[in-house]
């Protein structure tokens, strides 16, 4: 860069604070992503701070990459350029909460595991439930569209963000969306920022949809002996009346690492609903489960805070099919490891054909990008689905590319969207589909 | 602006002699949707039964600069499907198939002329419906849904149109044919798919679309509680959602539409109260057990008159049958009306409601309310006689302070309706300059030449000092024997 | 035109005869909830042929926007009347008097569409409606019919080149010998309930004399003493539909005086009930209030009585005639009585308010779209895998028979008096 690595961290400093400033490269060399290492960490503690900032960067041609708590910062093409990251774990206060409304505005960097503290008194929360996210940032979960087993019932982020208040690449400071749960007052711009990894706007407010937790919960875990008996139940259920709100489908494997009961595929359940209800759910649920030949025990509310084990592998890829193709999509995932040579472990969320594969240490690269990832996101987009390496080393982004293919006309548009708003390339250049 | 013959030419070399409208008395016919206030006809009609068609359409309309207004089934309530510029609407009510029904993907793939109510009819033997639900699904289109991202009772449990859209073809304002989204629930990249619903055909023109399946639930309990004001029956509302219970639809009518709905199709709902809640839990048979007696006893708290219990399919279809038919039984009521669908936060629908009062008080006007009280989506009719001199501008200026209370108390333009010409002019109440540029820079990304529903949606750049010009265009001269 | 100017203020382009009611017209809000109801809607697509756009039409009309022109002529022309649209109309707009007053205005104007089949209508309104002419007519093709010369025009298609006559010749159901006439009194079997008039019609009395055989056979079980005026004539609802409004108050009147001395006048074809039914409309002077209140389909006096049936086992689905079900708004009492007969299944028939597309004599006039109404009248029907389809008007006998023979479909098609007369236990 053309300006002087000082005067750019006095300018920062500047607007945040020297604090709030980091410069020490020791420290920067923690928040490192694919190798590259940032030139300076800045820490804002309000919006107005991070439109200056951004503001800032796009005059001096600084690159921007947004953070909420820095536990996905993985997922993505290794960056273009690294120069700025902006750290939002300051901005996490709850700015307007009225219980009544089931709403609540909360900034960016409010962690899941925070803002279920501050709902929980009032019997309401934040259905969002990635695996082992309670440390995610709210802002965080949305940009990178996370999920977990509450998908089920209640759907992701997408479903959740009522309105978002961001930062655009030239800093201008800018609302989209509505505060109330049903609006359709213009483009619905919240849609176009979940899962858009930051490279649009920084989130720095977001307005979310909250819901009443019922009064009372049970879990099962129904084991069953393949995956044909698994998929026939998986059917039954999803066909039935059936309202499970969190729904987690796991391999002997995962079952294993998450401290289940272990059989060749196994559903975790959860029944929410008033306690008569749950009981009469869960009695049909078991009768479903055994009528497919599978087993059923009571399952406990922690069971389902050990899901996060069962993603934490060094590479972690998504496959998304088509939702009655997933227990297809999980003999498929596990032949590919075998003859990759590698032990994986297999967390999905039924009913949405979403699958996630963490694949554990002592993996050969060339055998898992070749035997593995390539074949299995060439089969799924062939069916109009999508293989994306969540989580990787660099030696396997070097080999293919994170997000898989992007139809041509689709990608078309998303990449005048991407040079209409951001023409300088500020915003966490090169890491979306297509190196956006 | 006239088209050139060469342009009516080839429009009909598109869609052939039988799909295009270029008499008078067609286009005048088109001239308006449901919102009657708002005329504009069109220069000519096209009426397409393929996504090729109407990318051709599209192409040749971008070539020659003629403006673009899709029309479904016409019933919008914003000033949407009518043609304040004139040019070529494109009606896709010829397109109306179901293309698949996919139960183990638990989805559908229709063309965006088909009916609503047809959908959920066609699945329902099979054990599911298609869920967003506006009071219009009987007549109005699964692509006009989509473009108005309309809601519905039961959108309260269900979410809305946008919830249960999973792909789109469209073909843009540049003329491109594409495929957003699938039958995959998700994709990387940009939800273009979540952008384009709602986008009211400023965007580009739904040629399909892949909607989710809801499997139909165990059990349903309609009830009807009717209340002495409307404040006790805000009052109740609001305790229910306090309780933590989400019925499936929670539905408030005043006396005034009450005594309309009797007088039309007679739902048997009970005259003499000032307000009425028609509450629908759905679920499971166990859950819905549990939720009925705490709902029953918070209406009694709220001095409920009277609380009703639907006992038969049938005696639930004519319930509802009076609420989805309420805009319908307006002419009994009122020569003339302007609606409302501002949203306010639940938890003060007491306080909006005593404001719908005082302000029909203060303008000397019947103010009607019927609205999906639950997600606080206001539907304030306000009833006014355009012979009666004054009316009209009692009526606009009610309209005005309405909107304003709403928006003051933390709210929402529209909830459902959409913006068309009708609210564009009050955005800028809810945005700033820099949210509206957004907007109108997504706008240009779809739609470069700016021929895609010209005039709706957003408001025009200030610049251009445009006002709202609601009157009827001039006929060309002719059309008298 | 040399004719005198109607006295009155003008109503727009209308003048001052009949003109539509201005409260009917701007009692539509324009919800279009009439639209998927609207079987040349649900045909075409286009909202100029729906009663939402023809209403819109008329009432442009009525505030001088446009013009009474041919192509305003056309759209009302494809209107089948068949009321659908008021059935579902929340607003309660009076459709079917909107459309007959706005085609009586075109008609005194002498404007028409360039595709109106003028001759037709002129040879229809001048046999149909006069019992001798249409009865000297059958003669001949009763002959047609029995000398195999039918079979064979049909077999080589000899009438293709002639659209109206083929359209005409295809609905041609068998014609039976004429019978005996009815007596002009059957009395009542059992307890006496009430003098009933029968209206024999003017398609009903040659095409199917057996269901008016069949309707006094069933009124005596119930205990009405049958009277069948010899003075009866027509009962104008073809003028009416076609905007004649002069000639069809002259008839009525004689109708009403044919009818003066029962105490109900029961009618076995929807299309003359219905317009019976409005004489109180039209004439509002003439007691004819009091007379349209005395009329009643067969199947609304038959429910109310107990008819001794015994079982005939069969599958049936249930047609239901436009002017039975949104001309007269009776939907139940004809499912009703055939309930009643043991051993019959009523099978639902999935738009059974849809027109088959016979709408008086509509598919002679317009056999393009009454040929694509009634094939997807037939293909319904088809789909019930029932053997028997009922319907209470002979319009739609005529043309559901031709539709379901010429798609294949095995059903008989007969009238539910023939059904409930079948079952009939004589003592």
């Amino acid at each position: 860069m053309a300006v002087s690595t000082v005067a750019v961290h006095g300018a920062l400093a500047d607007i945040a604070g020297r604090e709030h400033c980091l410069r020490d490269p020791a420290a920067l060399a923690s928040y490192a992503i694919d190798g590259m290492i940032p030139a300076a960490v800045v820490r804002p503690a309000s919006a107005d701070e991070v439109s200056r900032l951004v503001a800032l960067c796009a005059a001096e041609r600084l690159t921007v990459t947004p953070r909420g708590a820095g536990t996905s910062m993985a997922l993505g093409n290794p960056p273009r350029r690294l120069e700025v990251v902006i750290e939002l774990s300051r901005m996490r206060a709850v700015r307007e909460y009225v219980p009544e409304d089931m709403v609540a505005t909360v900034e960016a960097g409010a962690t899941l595991d925070q803002l279920a503290a501050h709902f929980a008194p009032h019997r309401q929360a934040l259905t969002l439930d990635p695996p082992g996210g309670g440390a995610r940032s709210v802002g965080g979960v949305l940009a990178t569209h996370a999920s977990g087993p509450l998908r089920f019932r209640y759907g992701t982020g997408r479903d959740l963000l009522l309105g978002a208040r961001f930062v655009q690449a030239d800093g201008a400071l800018t609302w989209g969306g509505a505060k109330v749960v049903k609006s359709v007052t213009g483009y619905d711009v919240p849609k176009l920022l979940v899962g858009s990894l930051g490279t649009l706007g920084v989130l720095v407010e977001t307005t979310l949809r909250l819901h009443p937790t019922p009064p009372a919960s049970r879990s099962w875990r129904l084991g069953f002996p393949s995956r044909e008996a698994a998929g026939a139940f998986l059917a039954g259920l999803l066909d039935s009346p059936l309202q499970p709100d969190r729904a987690a489908l796991l391999d002997g494997a995962a079952l294993r690492r998450a401290g289940l009961a272990v059989d060749p595929i196994g559903l975790l359940l959860s029944i929410s609903s008033a306690a008569e209800a749950v009981e009469h759910q869960g009695r049909a649920l078991a009768r479903l489960g055994a009528s497919h030949g599978g087993r059923s025990d009571q399952a406990p509310d922690r069971a389902w805070t050990g899901l996060g084990g069962a993603v934490d592998g060094p590479i972690l890829l998504r496959a998304i099919g088509e939702s009655r193709r997933l227990l297809e999509w999980v003999g498929e995932a596990h032949a590919a490891a075998a003859r990759a040579g590698v032990e994986v472990m297999l967390l999905a969320q039924p009913g949405h054909g979403v699958l996630q594969i963490s694949i554990g240490d002592g993996f050969d690269a060339a055998r898992v990008v070749g035997d593995l990832v390539l074949p299995l996101r060439r089969a799924l987009e062939a069916e109009g689905g999508s293989l994306i390496l969540e989580r990787g080393p660099i030696e396997i982004k070097a080999k293919c590319d994170v997000w898989g293919h992007i139809d041509p006309e689709v990608f078309t548009i998303m990449s005048r969207i991407k040079t209409e708003f951001d023409p300088g390339g500020v915003l966490n250049p090169g890491r979306f589909v297509g190196g956006l | 602006m006239a088209l050139t013959p060469q342009i009516l030419g080839a429009l009909q070399d598109i869609v052939g002699p039988a799909g295009l409208v270029v008499s008078a008395e067609g286009r005048l016919t088109y001239e308006c949707d449901m919102h009657t206030f708002y005329k504009g006809a069109p220069d000519a009609v096209v009426l397409p039964e393929s996504a090729a068609q109407v990318a051709a359409i599209v192409r040749l309309c971008r070539r020659e600069h003629v403006p673009i207004v899709p029309r479904g089934s016409g019933t919008g309530l914003i000033g949407g499907a009518m043609a304040p510029e004139g040019g070529v609407m494109v009606s896709m009510t010829r397109m109306n198939r179901i293309v698949e029904l996919d139960f183990p993907n638990r989805c559908a793939t229709v063309e965006p002329g088909l009916i609503n109510l047809w959908l959920s009819q066609a699945t329902r033997d099979r054990g599911y419906f298609f869920a967003p639900d506006p009071s219009s699904q009987m007549v109005s289109s699964i692509g006009g849904n989509a473009s108005t991202n309309a809601g519905g009772p039961h959108c309260l449990k269900y979410g809305i149109t946008v919830n249960h859209v999973l792909g789109l073809e469209v073909v843009t304002g540049a003329g491109e044919l594409v495929r957003l989204g699938g039958k995959a629930h998700e994709r990387p990249g940009y939800d273009l798919t979540g952008v384009m619903v709602g986008a009211e055909g400023t965007l580009g023109l739904v040629t399909g679309v892949i909607v989710r399946l809801t499997h139909l639930p165990e059990g349903v309990k309609t009830i009807l509680a009717s209340f002495p004001t409307i404040e006790d029956a805000s009052e109740a509302v609001s305790a229910i959602i306090r309780a933590g219970i989400i019925p499936a639809a929670l539905e408030m009518l005043d006396e005034v539409v009450i005594r309309a709905i009797e007088e039309g199709v007679g739902a048997g709902y009970p005259k003499g109260a000032g307000a009425v809640l028609l509450i629908e839990l759905d679920g499971p048979t166990a859950e819905i057990e549990a939720q009925s007696g705490p709902i029953e006893a918070i209406c009694r708290d709220h001095l409920a008159l009277e609380i009703r219990v639907a006992q038969s399919e049938a005696e639930r279809a004519l319930l509802w049958k009076g609420r989805k038919e309420a805009a319908g039984v307006f002419g009994r009521l009122t020569p003339n009306w302007l609606l409302q669908d501002a949203v306010v936060p639940r938890s003060k629908l007491p306080q909006i409601m005593k404001e719908v009062l005082a302000i029909g008080a203060r303008h000397r006007l019947v103010i009607a309310n019927v609205f999906h009280a639950g997600d606080g989506n206001l539907h304030p009719l306000i009833c006014y006689d355009d012979r009666v001199p004054g009316e009209l501008e009692r009526a606009k200026q009610a309209n005005e302070e309405l909107l304003g209370a709403c928006l003051r108390l933390g709210g929402s333009v529209t909830g459902e309706h959409g913006v068309g010409l009708d609210k564009r002019a009050s955005l800028p109440m809810q945005f700033a300059d820099a949210d509206l540029d957004f907007m109108a820079r997504l706008r240009r990304v779809f739609d470069p030449d700016s021929i895609m529903n010209p005039g709706k949606l957003l408001p025009s750049h200030p610049a251009c000092g445009e006002g709202f010009r609601p009157a009827a265009r001039p006929l060309p001269a002719g059309t008298w024997i | 035109m040399s004719q005198t100017q109607p006295v009155g203020p003008r109503l727009g382009a209308f003048d001052a005869q009949d003109p539509p009611s201005m409260d009917g017209l701007r009692a539509c809000v324009h919800c279009g909830i009439c639209l998927p109801q609207c079987p040349t809607y649900r045909v075409l697509g286009e909202e100029m042929d729906s009663p939402r756009g023809r209403v819109y039409l008329m009432r442009a009309a009525a505030e001088d926007r446009i013009g009474l022109t041919s192509t305003m002529a056309r759209h009302l022309d494809l209107c089948l009347g068949c009321r659908a649209c008021e059935t579902a109309c929340p607003s309660g707009v009076p459709f079917g008097q909107l459309l007959e007053a706005t085609r009586g205005q075109f008609e005194r104007l002498g404007v028409t569409a360039p595709t109106r089949d003028s001759a037709t209508l002129r040879f229809i309104l001048a046999t149909f409606p006069h019992p001798g002419r249409l009865g000297r007519m059958l003669r001949p093709l009763r002959m047609y019919q029995r000398t195999g010369m039918q079979a064979v025009v049909r077999g080589l298609g000899l009438l293709a080149p002639f659209k109206k006559l083929r359209a005409m010749e295809a609905l041609l159901p068998r014609v039976p010998r004429p019978g005996a006439p009815l007596p002009e009194l059957i009395p009542a079997r059992g307890r006496h309930r009430g003098r009933a008039g029968l209206l024999l019609g003017c398609a009903q009395r040659f095409f199917y004399p057996d269901v008016n055989a069949d309707t006094a056979r069933l009124l005596s079980a119930a205990g009405y003493d049958v009277v069948v005026p010899r003075a009866q004539e027509c009962c104008g609802a073809l003028h009416l539909h076609a905007g004649r409004i002069a000639d069809f108050r002259a008839m009525a009147k004689r109708m009403m005086r044919a009818f003066a001395e029962v105490d109900v006048v029961v009618v076995n074809a929807a299309g003359c009930g219905s317009a019976l039914k409005e004489y109180g409309h039209w004439l509002p002077d003439d007691g004819a209030r009091a007379f349209s209140e005395r009329v009643q389909d067969v199947s609304e006096v038959l429910v109310g009585c107990e008819l001794p049936l015994r079982a005939r086992p069969q599958t049936v689905t249930y047609h239901d005639a436009c002017h039975l079900v949104h001309g007269q708004k009776v939907r139940a009492q004809p499912r009703e009585l055939l309930r009643r007969i043991p051993g019959l299944t009523l099978v639902d028939l999935p738009d059974s308010e849809l027109c088959c597309g016979s709408a008086g004599v509509y598919n002679l006039l317009e056999p393009e779209m009454a040929g694509e109404l009634g094939r997807r009248k037939a293909t319904r029907i088809r789909e019930t895998g029932a053997r028997v389809v009922t319907a209470g008007n002979p319009g739609c006998l005529m043309q559901i028979h031709q539709h379901c023979r010429e798609a294949g479909v095995d059903v008989e098609v007969v009238h539910p008096v023939t059904l409930l007369a079948r079952a009939l236990e004589e003592r």
